[in-house]
């Protein structure tokens, strides 16, 4: 099925009931907003600042409400029907990974709730950022991993793949908007995809490095690679498998709610002792944490490697501090 | 690629001396324009120091970023001296943590490189995106001369540099035990023309500029953590109880947490830049920061980080400051 | 702004001058709007300007901070201390878009029971102005 560009607006305005989320420049930033018209959509641009994470769990959500002296507690409405329109097959693959997270053991009936009624459009990546490499870590450019949908941009209009029930909804909301794609247009697209794999030039093979982490516990490698570490938020923040978060009771006045944020392994407080403990005192085992958080305990418990290749966190540290650096040192540090 | 033996000749006599710990520097990225700051603890590590107008980060900030781990029983602590490379603005950092005896003078040795300015890799970026191969760069004649892949580009001064260099005074270390290569003329100016254009906005547009930059901030704390002169143990932005800011991530909490980021820095802040330049959602830190500059410089004529015996300004008073606003 | 609009106004009051300065105007039967909540300090070195981004924040429409006058501060100089500071976090708030009425500072000494009817009646007469703080109060942000 083929959508052309000039129908986007309508193919958007047919969508039944649903919120729809795309990326958005606000100000120069950009990342997923609810958007109200086609026109605010910034679908050429790589992938958004901060990632699509942000709408399924939000950096800030609330759960309860409650006042003081009484006894009721409002909970939060459950969440309604989005699409996320536009989203990059890697930022899509995070989202599986993620969804390991808040099912197990305890089911989290906030994230997963979001999950089950949003319906992701994807959008193939032709034009991969200069610090991609999803092929590395199982994805691709066009990879249709948690996808419900796939675009592809030929120019013109744009390749429809219908990938699940979900996605099928749509293109039948949209009914006559659609039209049958050619066998040129199917050729034309396999061409694109073929191309942007083959423009994700940052490549590594982690297959080792969940095994070799263990006994790099105590190796000097991480004292050098944390050196130069900040200590700030960015690369957790931004990245779109990292799902920690805190939850915290806010007041005003006699108004209170418990809400949850997200929170960083790399900030100090993160595992900061009621007692003035910290299990993790310097930013060499922080740093040692992330690391092996992703490529080693989540591994062992998940089966899957928890980065998905989006670069973000290489993109915009401000000291330039290269997960694939760390990882090629870790594959390389002699014991 | 430019001539660095004479500063890897340098740093591997300084880290050669007793009383030396480690030096900070800088080393070519680990991909196109980036530069990373550098550690070098043996003489061999001093082989992959660079200086070029790429090394936008301010090595000050490592000054009070070390951390101190417990010293094992039986052991005495390293008192030896830390070695930093400073350009001018990152020199004025170390002169403040100086005045506000956040580090002692005998603890660090600086080696001071006069600095024509650091690109902006935003810009750079905007230029050429996608570039994955290392890219060296140098002054030639006051212009910045990069080695691309696709050749090589010359560009003026003043298209390339970030805009903080572009108001630079200070390009030249106002501190040093050590100086590396030849001063540079300033050229900077006290004008604070953006400043003063912004401020003739209304109150409305003003809020609604800052709003919306606030409602991006992510509270990563890339700003304050960059931040030389952001050093305190405990920090008001971490504090659960009295919870100042609170964690939640909304406008109200930001723009507090915006409001005392700036207002903690007044009189301190020393025009580095890095917060602008680290904010992954590109909030114009250095605006704020800036007004808060231009008051301190028109109401106490005051200017922080230049000289090791003042009194940092908020400690103290004039009877005659302006007090025109109070009823 | 609505016709009923009555400010909310914080008022930090230094120990030594302006709280006896306005227990003096009580006393002495002079009368001044209503819209103050008076917090009591040592001194208006005391208050940290985050204290007027916290009341901004929960609900103040206007902050007063209140000292003695130049020269005859308790602890000698904090009144000149928190000269410096007002000065600043104003022009700070001004340049984010936050009218710097809603900012104020005052010498009233302990004598001056008339002159606290001036400045309270000041502050509050430009607020009916300025209006309600919408800027970034906290309030319910989602649901």
């Amino acid at each position: 099925m083929k959508l052309n560009k000039d129908k986007l607006a309508d193919f958007l305005a047919a969508i039944p009931g649903k919120t729809i989320f795309g990326p958005q420049l606000c100000g120069e930033t950009l990342k997923f907003t609810a958007i109200t018209k086609a026109g605010d959509l910034c679908l050429t641009a790589n992938n958004t600042n901060v990632p699509p994470k942000s709408v399924v769990f939000p950096q800030t959500e609330t759960m309860l409400r409650f006042e003081q002296w009484a006894t009721d507690i409002k909970t939060a409405e459950p969440a309604g029907e989005i699409v996320l329109f536009g989203i990059k097959p890697c930022d899509a693959r995070a989202m599986l990974i993620v969804d390991n997270v808040f099912s197990w053991g305890v089911e989290d009936p906030y994230y997963l709730t979001r999950r089950t009624n949003s319906t992701l459009v994807g959008l193939a990546c032709l034009d991969p950022c200069v610090n991609c490499f999803c092929t590395s870590m199982g994805g691709g450019p066009t990879s249709t991993d948690g996808l419900d949908l796939l675009l592809t941009d030929l120019g013109n209009s744009y390749l429809l793949e219908v990938l699940t029930g979900k996605g099928e909804v749509l293109c039948q909301a949209a009914g006559k908007l659609l039209c049958e794609a050619s066998g040129a247009d199917k050729d034309a697209a396999k061409l694109l995809q073929e191309k942007a794999a083959v423009q994700i030039r940052r490549q590594i093979d982690p297959s080792g490095v969940q095994a070799r982490l263990p006994a790099l516990w105590e190796s000097p490698v991480w004292e050098k690679i944390s050196a130069s570490c900040l200590g700030c938020g960015i690369c957790t923040y931004l990245c779109p498998t990292c799902h920690c978060f805190d939850m915290q009771d806010e007041t005003e006045g006699v108004e209170s709610r418990r809400c949850r944020t997200w929170d960083s392994c790399m900030f100090s407080e993160y595992t900061l002792h009621a007692s003035g403990h910290n299990p993790r005192p310097t930013r060499r085992e922080r740093t040692r944490n992330r690391i092996n958080h992703k490529f080693s305990y989540f591994v062992d418990k998940f089966k899957v490697i928890a980065c998905v290749g989006c670069g973000r966190c290489i993109n915009h540290c401000p000291v330039n501090i290269d997960i694939l650096d760390i990882l090629s040192k870790v594959g390389e540090d002699v014991l | 690629m430019p001539d660095f033996d004479k500063l890897r000749a340098l740093a591997k006599e300084t880290i050669s001396r007793d009383d030396i710990k480690y030096l900070i520097g800088w080393r070519q990225g680990t991909y196109g324009y980036r530069t990373s700051p550098h550690f070098v603890r043996i003489p061999e590590d001093a082989d992959q120091l660079i200086f070029s107008p790429l090394c936008s980060s301010n090595l000050a900030t490592y000054l009070a970023l070390a951390e101190k781990r417990p010293v094992p029983r039986g052991s005495q602590p390293d008192t030896r001296k830390v070695a930093i490379l400073v350009k001018g603005c990152d020199s004025r950092a170390v002169v403040q943590q100086l005045v506000e005896q956040g580090i002692k003078r005998e603890a660090v040795y600086v080696i001071g490189c006069p600095c024509e300015g650091v690109v902006d890799l935003r810009k750079l970026e905007e230029k050429y995106p996608h570039t994955l191969d290392r890219v060296g760069a140098r002054w030639e004649n006051g212009n910045v001369s990069l080695d691309l892949p696709s050749g090589n580009a010359v560009f003026p001064r003043e298209e390339i540099v970030a805009g903080k260099c572009l108001t630079c005074r200070y390009p030249n270390p106002v501190i040093a035990d050590v100086t590396l290569g030849e001063n540079v003329e300033v050229s900077g100016s006290t004008a604070f023309e953006d400043i003063n254009r912004f401020e003739v906005k209304s109150a409305q547009e003003r809020w609604t500029f800052w709003r919306d930059k606030f409602n991006s901030c992510i509270r990563c704390y890339a700003c304050r953590n960059v931040c030389p002169m952001c050093y305190c143990a405990e920090c008001i932005l971490d504090k659960q109880n009295p919870a100042w800011i609170q964690r939640s991530v909304n406008i109200s909490e930001n723009t507090a947490f915006q409001l005392a980021r700036a207002f903690h820095l007044a009189g301190r802040c020393i025009e580095c830049g890095e917060c602008e330049r680290v904010c992954p959602v590109e909030i114009p830190l250095s605006y704020l920061n800036r007004k808060l500059v231009k008051e301190v410089t028109e109401q106490f004529a005051f200017t922080p980080g230049v000289d090791p015996e003042a009194k940092p300004l908020l400690v103290g008073y004039r009877p005659n400051d302006k007090g025109d606003f109070i009823l | 702004m609505s016709e009923n609009f009555e400010p909310n106004v914080v008022a930090f009051l230094c120990n030594w001058c302006s709280y006896a300065g306005a227990d003096l105007a009580g006393t002495s039967r002079i009368e001044y709007p209503s819209n103050l909540n008076v917090i009591r300090v040592m001194c208006s070195g005391r208050v940290n300007p985050m204290f007027v981004v916290n009341a901004l924040q929960q609900g103040a429409d206007g902050v007063l901070v209140s000292g003695c006058h130049p020269g005859d501060c308790h602890y000698m100089e904090g009144n000149f201390l928190a000269r410096r500071r007002v000065a600043l976090m104003r022009e700070l708030l001004n340049f984010v878009g936050v009218d710097e009425r809603r900012f104020n500072m005052s010498w009233v000494s302990a004598s001056e029971g008339a002159k606290w009817r001036d400045v309270v009646k000041g502050v509050v007469d430009n607020l009916h102005e300025v209006g309600a703080f919408t800027e970034f109060p906290r309030k319910k942000i989602d649901w």
